[in-house]
């Protein structure tokens, strides 16, 4: 029952850090609920993306003491046990949690702090009933109702969710909350009929087959001088992307009270400073270097390295550009690329 | 006149001065507004030739400020041999404006520049519209009549233009751009002679009134979700600084975290140091992703600016702006005692 | 596992200052806790991300060579912020290090082959560690003929002056130093890198050539080496990149679809050549 959700959250509250999609400032979030009447659930998405739970826009590394001139001791972060559960999000953004993760375990060393949250983290989510028009989870091998990121996946029938246990974790979860009753047939069949409604009612659908196979030779190609000419290099499409993870070290010195700590804040490629050696060689000195990374590294370098693509399709990035460069008029572009080549071929 | 006529004799008009400029070559690129493709938006534009030209247009979302293309200028507006392209720019007035303060503060040569100047008919608020409408997708957004009419799946609502257009467009005084005396071939289509500007900052009036606490309240909650994304620094014509002073660390002045006293100095001194430069296009209040009205500090300090210089940015090519100036007149409560 | 990010703390016992004008210095530093030197197993080539805790942390190649027990050495030019805050350092002072990071030399591919150690300016000081790593009782016999070709701007530059007595006076190894002009005194040799390199003429068979310096010298060298019939797998260099975490998780550090940190920052001229130039 849609009602029931109160009971929900008093009963994880004491366990969980229980974080939901709340209006702050006019702005839709997942913020830790304080009380149940504030979830918002009549919604699409969030503004800003849920990794900011896991990955948060600034995170404390360690705290130190000092003695004046040289550090004395180095304090580890001691909260990182705690259980979170994060209800309401979408399966897009599930997804990004599933890339989020094979990132900060590549290679030999591991990112400890996210991987510690993230395995502590349960995440029950709602599928999309009817996606939006910017939306194309889709044409990234995604579904609105893809449960494979999911610990528990409910599901909206109107007057009640539909609940289902995908994971271990997320069925032992079930298993405790006695008072769900039984889904009746009925109920399984109104979730596929919806299922596959969402599926067909995509508006956009970008053709992104081989696009890394496209992107690779092109690294010169003159179409990223017009891809980027409009760009004015902010940050908001790296900022509210559920997969962009880049991030800046800064040391916060408290020389009043001998103390201080190592914190990161969220980075993007896009600002100028961000590869600009002490020397003062850029090797991504203008706008058009610095889109043409984002749009490979998303496209391009992660199927590379992790055999999937770095976007999850949530639309963001198409609804906040600040000059609406449209992420899909520039895979359209891409692509013509291709076709480009093989009619040079067939010549 | 219903808007969309004003629109749709504004968008012909302009888009003759383009073709012409075009078809002369008295110009390499033309940069203007095409239609977006989310129904809030609107895209700039660089189009190089006259046959082109139909993709120009104008509405009442065309909120991005063209003069920031220029400064610095983009490697796509700089031939390697023949070096800076002459450019013509679709100007409202605020555009204008930036572009004279710019020449002004010597970041441009007007004489490469043409403005395509158009009598802008104010720019829709569409953050306001976004957080009143909520959690539903718009899909459409037109204008009818006197009337903005924002459609959905299962929803239909209708705005009062007058109301629900941009702050600083209900009160600008300089709706097409000035024109220059010394550059007059920059000046096409329709610029206005301004001789002066009067404004009575009704706006401010309102908010100043307002007791110390609350008003301190009220833009540290407003400034609490900033994300630090730096959109309204980069979209600012102003904001062209080689290296912003809150990207320095020798020494780091302020830092860029999220916290509040972070978050408040950022936008604090940026307003500062736009203090009788800001040429209140409100770009800046339209691409803040969560909304963040930032005009209220910008307009406030246009307000102290015009009253103890008595100067407004961008309507003269001769004077030089305050902060870069000085008088043997001026007031030196700080300095000097007495 | 333990936090990558937590540096382990040392202390700085010897602070030497490399070239005239005194913007080069080698910190020596002493781990506070045996475990962590124990821990702290590196080959030439490697980086650490050094810290003054309070004022930031900096990518530094390591300059000792695993062979020199007891300490590290780190060589720091002073450029920035970070760096000029080890400059002021004293002994006595507290550093934090991460580390260590990054592919470093192949040491292991590199046995039974003759090394060509090619170094410009500031850039030597992984391949002190690396020559002598491969001077070492234990390894020189793993490996056939060892050159090394330094070249400097004048005299005042030159790194490490006590170490190439040391290998001038051994008969296992070649050493050939170099100037960009004439100097009163100076009776090495006088040309860039590039130029004396070609007159030496190394032979490309069974060799493999390890090329470090400025960005120009580079280019040059590895002109001549082309010319000289060396293939591109041969040719090793070690870029430096804008780094933060040294991990591969910021970001910042990448060439196409790898990390200098943690697929560098060691590459071969054949592995350059494919990726992107974005450096």
């Amino acid at each position: 029952m849609k009602n029931e959700i109160g009971k929900l959250y008093i009963e994880l509250n004491e366990e969980f850090n229980f974080y939901a999609p709340i209006k702050d400032q006019g702005n839709l979030k997942f913020r830790k609920v304080l009380n149940p009447d504030d979830i918002v659930l009549d919604y699409y998405n969030t503004k800003i993306p849920p990794k900011e739970i896991l990955f948060p826009e600034m995170e404390v590394l360690f705290e130190y003491k000092t003695d004046g001139k040289n550090v004395t001791e180095i304090i580890e972060r001691k909260d990182l046990e705690y259980k979170n559960i994060i209800f309401g999000i979408r399966p897009c953004d599930a997804h990004s949690f599933t890339l989020l993760e094979y990132f900060f375990s590549y290679g030999d060393v591991k990112d400890e702090i996210f991987l510690k949250k993230r395995k502590n983290t349960l995440i029950m989510g709602i599928a999309c009933n009817s996606p939006k028009s910017t939306c194309f989870c889709t044409s990234i091998e995604g579904h609105p109702f893809m449960k494979s990121d999911m610990d528990i996946l409910l599901v909206d029938l109107g007057e009640k969710y539909l609940v289902e246990g995908i994971s271990d974790k997320g069925k032992k979860l079930m298993a405790r909350l006695k008072w769900l009753t039984d889904a009746k047939q009925q109920d399984v069949k109104i979730a596929e009929a919806l299922s596959k409604k969402a599926e067909e009612s995509f508006e956009t659908k970008l053709d992104l087959k081989d696009i890394d196979k496209i992107l690779d030779p092109n690294f010169e190609h003159p179409i990223w001088e017009e891809i980027s000419d409009i760009c004015i290099g902010c940050g908001t499409c790296s900022f509210l992307c559920p997969t962009c993870t880049c991030f800046d070290v800064l040391d916060q010195n408290n020389q009043y009270n001998n103390k201080g700590r190592r914190i990161r804040i969220w980075d993007t490629c896009q600002f100028s400073l961000y590869t600009l050696h002490t020397s003062g060689h850029n090797p991504r000195k203008s706008c058009i270097e610095r889109c043409r990374n984002r749009i490979l590294h998303k496209f391009c370098y992660y199927p590379e390295n992790y055999d999937m693509l770095g976007c999850v399709g949530c639309g963001r990035c198409i609804q906040l550009c600040p000059v609406n460069n449209d992420l899909r008029s520039i895979i359209e572009r891409i692509n013509k690329i291709k076709s480009k080549k093989e009619e040079k071929v067939s010549a | 006149m219903s808007i969309e006529t004003e629109n749709k004799k504004i968008e012909e008009e302009m888009r003759e001065v383009a073709r012409n400029l075009l078809r002369e070559k008295k110009v390499n690129v033309v940069i203007g507004y095409t239609k977006g493709t989310v129904p809030l938006s609107s895209t700039p534009i660089i189009i190089t030739s006259e046959n082109n030209v139909d993709k120009l247009i104008w509405n009442n979302l065309c909120y991005v400020n063209l003069a920031k293309y220029l400064v610095p200028r983009i490697p796509q507006l700089i031939d390697p041999e023949k070096g800076d392209l002459k450019v013509g720019i679709v100007s409202k007035g605020c555009v204008g404006r930036a572009l004279v303060h710019l020449s002004v503060e010597n970041q441009i040569n007007l004489k490469n520049v043409k403005m395509i100047g158009i009598p802008c008919n104010g720019i829709i608020n569409r953050k306001r519209i976004e957080k009143e409408i909520g959690e539903k997708e718009i899909l459409e957004l037109f204008t009818s009549d006197q009337d903005i009419v924002v459609k959905g799946k299962d929803f239909e609502a209708k705005y009062s233009y007058d109301e629900y257009i941009n702050e600083l467009c209900k009160v600008c005084k300089v709706k097409s751009p000035p024109k220059i005396v010394d550059f007059k071939d920059s000046c096409l289509g329709e610029c206005q002679e301004v001789k002066s500007v009067d404004d009575n900052f009704t706006d401010v009036v309102e908010f100043e009134s307002k007791a110390t606490q609350d008003k301190w309240s009220y833009i540290k909650e407003a400034l609490q979700s900033c994300t630090r994304c730096y959109a309204c620094r980069e979209a600012c014509p102003m904001c062209y600084c080689n290296l912003c002073f809150v990207d320095q660390n020798k020494p780091i002045w302020f830092e860029k975290t999220t916290e509040i006293s972070d978050i408040l100095s950022f936008h604090l001194i940026r307003a500062m140091h736009l203090a009788g430069r800001c040429v209140a296009c409100g770009a800046c209040s339209s691409v803040c992703p969560v909304g963040i009205d930032l005009n209220l500090i910008t307009r406030k300090l246009e307000k102290i600016v015009k009253e103890r210089f008595d100067f407004i940015s961008g309507i003269d090519s001769n004077k030089m702006p305050p902060m870069m100036d000085y008088n043997m007149n001026d007031r030196e409560e700080f300095m000097l005692e007495e | 596992m333990p936090n990558p990010y937590i540096p382990k703390l040392t202390t700085v016992k010897d602070i030497i200052s490399e070239n005239k004008v005194n913007d080069i210095k080698t910190l020596e530093l002493e781990f506070m806790k045996e475990e962590d030197y124990n821990r702290f197993e590196y080959i030439p080539g490697q980086f650490a991300e050094i810290s003054l805790i309070g004022k930031g942390e900096c990518p530094i190649g390591i300059a000792s060579s695993p062979t020199e027990e007891g300490t590290v050495k780190f060589t720091i030019k002073k450029m920035g912020t970070v760096t000029s805050g080890f400059h002021n350092c004293e002994i006595g002072d507290t550093v934090g290090i991460r580390g260590p990071f990054g592919n470093g030399w192949p040491i292991e591919d590199m046995k039974g082959k003759n090394i060509l150690v090619i170094g410009g300016g500031f850039a030597f000081s992984t391949l002190r560690s690396l020559v002598v790593y491969l001077l070492n009782e234990k390894h020189r016999r793993n490996y056939k003929k060892i050159t090394v070709i330094y070249g400097n701007r004048d005299s005042g530059e030159v790194l490490y002056e006590d170490v190439l007595e040391e290998w001038k006076k051994r008969n296992d190894i070649d050493v050939v130093l170099t100037i960009d002009r004439e100097e009163k005194g100076w009776k090495e040799k006088v040309g860039f890198v590039a130029p004396v390199v070609k007159e030496i003429g190394p032979s490309p068979g069974n060799t493999v050539a390890v090329v470090c310096g400025p960005p120009i010298m580079i280019k040059t060298t590895i002109a001549v080496l082309e010319e000289l019939n060396f293939k591109d797998e041969q040719i090793l260099n070690s870029l430096e990149m804008r780094m933060k975490c040294g991990i591969g998780k910021c970001g910042r550090c990448n060439i196409g679809n790898k990390y200098v940190c943690i697929d560098g920052p060691v590459f071969s001229l054949a592995e350059l050549k494919k990726l992107p130039s974005e450096y």
